[in-house]
């Protein structure tokens, strides 16, 4: 079972309830995929990873079959390749890797070649979970690649899966959570959180994800995130109180349940509900 | 002999765009006939890499020099695969100032910086 985690707005929690979540359902996996800046290893303090490549691919035009026609720079989206006066230029980080510029190729004269675009990291945590995630190198544009190979790799089916997901509701958070069968939103209570997670709530309708909320620093801002869930028929799964004990341990780096031990039930009941809810559908 | 001048509007009173790859219309002025003809930039809109496409638009236009504003490492690149010469619209308000400007060669060519560019 595939749960992904996510949230719109950033630092609503998405982080903190995976890892609480990791810690106490037991034999699961989670995966950091917010590639662009993931933190989860630091939660869990990963030990001993190994890493491996992540690649992507790119054309490369063999001059002697070329004969600048033009069809693959007019194909092409991203302007990645642009056929010139005596030259065809490619910009190969803009190249979102679709192949289409060799199938409009009418001489043959296109070919991929592979650059590395970030790494996938495997290890255990100090809490004697498996944890895996990804690193997208600076100034790449899209971690989509990575996400997917590091949901590949994780294709258990009898693991569950905690998948800590990117901020936003672009193409990065899409790959995230294709493909899973329960989405947790986290939301703050605040103008801000409710802005951002109805993107989300959109977003979520849109794939067909079941979902349901966990809301996060509970006792801060107005009334609306209550409303609008009523209002949405949007299930609230729990709540995790404003409290000055969590943000310390947060700040710490610590997962709160750990140090906590009443909000390991907190965890373990959400979970129990999702996979209850998942088995009378 | 022609020469491209990015512009917010058409004729010789508009304001020049400051912008190269997302530059509203492009001004191109046939030096030996002086006929003016201004054209959307289609490239305008494109998702990445609207540098590249714009260089590929006005090159169709049969254009030898391009009058520009700070150009990105992509479009530089365009312009030298596509043999477009490229010189400086520096501070210069509107499509006639910079006309006169060339005319009288204060407009200096852009010299290719070598430096950090990933490409």
């Amino acid at each position: 079972m595939k749960i992904a985690v996510l949230s719109g707005k950033g630092g609503t929690g998405k982080t903190t309830v995976t890892s609480n979540f990791a810690v106490n359902i037991k034999n699961s996996l989670s995966l950091d995929s917010d590639v662009e800046e993931p933190n989860l290893h630091i939660f869990m303090d990963m030990k001993n990873s190994a890493s491996e490549p992540v690649h992507t691919l790119y054309p490369s035009i063999d001059k002697e079959l070329c004969n600048l026609c033009g069809k693959c720079g007019d194909f092409c989206n991203y302007n990645a390749i642009i056929p010139a006066k005596n030259q065809v230029i490619i910009f190969s980080e803009s190249c979102h890797d679709c192949g289409g510029c060799k199938l409009v190729c009418p001489n043959g004269a296109i070919t991929y070649k592979k650059r590395e675009i970030g790494k996938i990291f495997k290890g255990r945590s100090k809490y004697n979970t498996e944890l895996h995630y990804g690193l997208l190198n600076i100034g790449e544009m899209s971690g989509v690649k990575i996400i997917d190979q590091l949901k590949k790799y994780s294709n258990l089916d009898e693991k569950t899966i905690f998948i800590d997901s990117p901020p936003g509701t672009s193409c990065a958070t899409v790959a995230a959570v294709e493909d899973v069968d329960y989405a947790i939103i986290v939301s703050e209570p605040t103008p801000f959180g409710v802005s951002d997670m109805k993107m989300v709530v959109e977003m979520l309708r849109e794939m067909k994800t079941p979902f349901g909320l966990i809301i996060n620093k509970a006792g801060l801002g107005d009334g609306e995130i209550y409303n609008y869930c009523e209002d949405e028929n949007i299930e609230i799964l729990g709540e995790i109180p404003f409290d000055k004990k969590i943000a310390e341990l947060y700040a710490d780096g610590k997962i709160f349940s750990d140090t906590l031990p009443e909000y390991q039930n907190f965890f373990s009941d959400i979970y129990k509900k999702i996979v209850e809810g998942r088995r009378s559908l | 002999m022609k020469i491209s001048i990015c512009s917010k509007k058409e004729g010789l009173d508009s304001l020049v765009d400051e912008r190269f790859g997302r530059a509203e219309n492009f001004t191109i002025i046939d030096m030996d006939t002086m006929v003016i003809e201004t054209i959307k930039n289609s490239a305008k809109n494109e998702a990445s890499g609207a540098g590249g496409e714009a260089v590929k638009l006005i090159s169709k236009y049969n254009v030898d020099t391009a009058v520009v504003p700070h150009l990105g490492p992509k479009a530089e690149k365009a312009m030298e695969a596509f043999e477009i010469k490229t010189v400086s619209q520096e501070d210069y308000k509107t499509v006639g100032e910079i006309l006169e400007a060339y005319k009288s060669g204060k407009l200096k060519e852009i010299i290719k910086k070598k430096g950090l560019t990933r490409l």
